[in-house]
């Protein structure tokens, strides 16, 4: 345990004491790192019923997305127990008293990794098409899931058209937080607007952040949990499919989504899942606006780490190297000349 | 000694990744260092070139301006045409860069009045903005 984190733990357990009313002792925290929206920290406690593995979500002082903690809480209580694997929920504290800043706390979900690059030593070698075909046969069964019956609908509006309040919001974000001129995500937008798509008739919970890295698997190739809901909404089922498929998730890896499967059998995977058959024109729609969205997210975190009050390292890798290599692919969908040197034709 | 930026910033990132990391004594501690090391490397490619790929872009939209004429996105024409004339305030990056961001606001809009107008004018905008992105482009291994 490192002893700058002591004091922090020490607080949550006495909070988690009097929560739950029995005398727990803190035996371990460590700071785990890529929270770029939480900051995320592995707690283990020993009491009455035992040693028992937590995750502290703390909301940061500075954040790469800006979020609802309370939907993102929400979300994990409506797909919690469902056939999507996701940390229990356990506690929601809003009041910012108890550790400076409000937090969420979830059961641990042991023994799993997240890091694609995981997936070229043992144990988990030989497993990149097993984990590739749960992650988007899990996507597709997301998909099929009715969004009201989830209990999702109680808390997240049901848009009328996904593709145009997906587009107006990220839209609105570059306006607000570019710190310089964006020719490029300007043109996407342009042609998004363009080429908008007309409503689908299905509509499912969404993600939001569906990708290589926000999903924990074993070493038989399960896959354990999903994580990081935090831009879960309701809407178009393409939308996360086409997230997931984003070149930057393989970077610099072309030709495999997520660095996992080809698309085309990723895409295959998730029809057979959802039922549902992807529209091709639309589909292109929403891998441009994935990859806008992107965008987005590196430029707002440019603002956040040149403006804001956090300057962790991760905000300044987002906004520029990752800026970088969005512009790079987002070019490459878009220029009429493209020779596609960082992300193959769209499908 | 002159100084060389970029061999003293990638210098201290292979120093970080190298030394610094292997020593640190938590995931969370490693995972900053290596962030931070690599973005030294991009600080390390930038600090050599910034100057000279911001006027080289400078000098592609001068040029393109200098081709276009009044009814070409009427409304910034006169703006365009002031663009042409203008030389930035010195050689920092500052003053280079207000000059970048302001020809980059008229190309977005020149750009926006070839798609629905001009699609030649278009396609030399993608690829100028192709050069302008691979001028930038960082290579971080």
């Amino acid at each position: 345990m490192h002893p700058a984190l002591a004091p922090l733990g020490e607080r949550f357990v006495a909070y988690l004491s009097d929560r739950w009313q029995e005398p727990l002792t803190l035996t371990g925290i460590e700071q785990i790192p890529g929270g770029a929206s939480r900051e995320t920290y592995r707690v283990r406690v020993d009491g009455p019923g035992g040693s028992r593995g937590l995750i502290l979500r703390r909301d940061p002082v500075s954040s790469l997305i800006d979020t609802e903690r309370a939907l993102e809480y929400r979300t994990y209580q409506a797909v919690h127990g469902t056939a999507i694997p996701v940390p229990e929920p356990l506690i929601l504290e809003e009041d910012p008293s108890h550790l400076d800043r409000p937090f969420s706390v979830m059961r641990e979900i042991a023994g799993c990794e997240s890091a694609v690059a995981a997936l070229a030593q043992p144990p988990f070698d030989g497993l990149r098409e097993r984990i590739g075909e749960r992650k988007w046969s899990l996507l597709g069964q997301l998909a099929a899931m009715d969004p009201g019956q989830l209990g999702v609908t109680g808390f997240m509006d049901v848009p009328d058209h996904p593709a145009r309040r997906e587009l107006d919001y990220w839209a609105g974000v570059i306006d607000a937080d570019a710190l310089h001129p964006q020719p490029v995500a300007q043109a996407a937008i342009r042609w998004l607007r363009r080429h908008l798509p007309a409503p689908s008739a299905r509509r499912c919970l969404v993600h939001g952040d569906y990708r290589s890295g926000n999903f924990l698997f074993d070493a038989e190739g399960e896959i354990r949990g999903v994580l990081d809901w935090e831009m879960a909404h309701v809407g178009d089922p393409l939308e996360d499919l086409a997230w997931s498929l984003d070149p930057l998730w393989g970077w610099p890896e072309r030709t495999l989504a997520g660095g996992l499967l080809p698309r085309e059998q990723a895409i295959a995977i998730w029809q057979r899942a959802s039922g549902i058959e992807v529209d091709r024109e639309a589909f292109r729609w929403w891998q441009v606006f994935a990859s806008l969205k992107g965008l987005a997210i590196w430029i707002s975190s440019t603002e956040d780490f040149v403006n804001g009050q956090s300057k962790e390292p991760i905000l300044a890798v987002a906004g520029w190297v990752m800026t970088d290599r969005q512009n790079r692919i987002l070019l490459d969908r878009l220029d009429p000349a493209s020779t596609h040197d960082y992300a193959e034709p769209l499908l | 000694m002159i100084p060389q930026p970029s061999r003293a910033l990638a210098d201290l990132a292979g120093k970080l990744v190298n030394d610094i990391a292997p020593e640190t004594s938590s995931t969370y501690a490693a995972a900053n260092t290596g962030m931070i090391a690599m973005l030294l490397g991009a600080l390390a490619q930038d600090a050599e070139r910034a100057v000279a790929s911001r006027m080289d872009d400078i000098d592609e939209m001068q040029r393109l301006f200098t081709t276009l004429g009044r009814d070409c996105d009427p409304d910034n024409a006169e703006a365009r045409t002031r663009y042409v004339g203008r030389q930035p305030a010195s050689l920092r990056l500052g003053d280079v860069d207000a000059l970048h961001q302001d020809g980059m606001a008229l190309l977005i809009a020149v750009h926006a009045w070839a798609e629905d107008h001009d699609p030649d004018l278009d396609r030399s905008i993608w690829r100028l903005l192709h050069r302008h992105t691979e001028r930038n482009r960082l290579d971080l291994g």
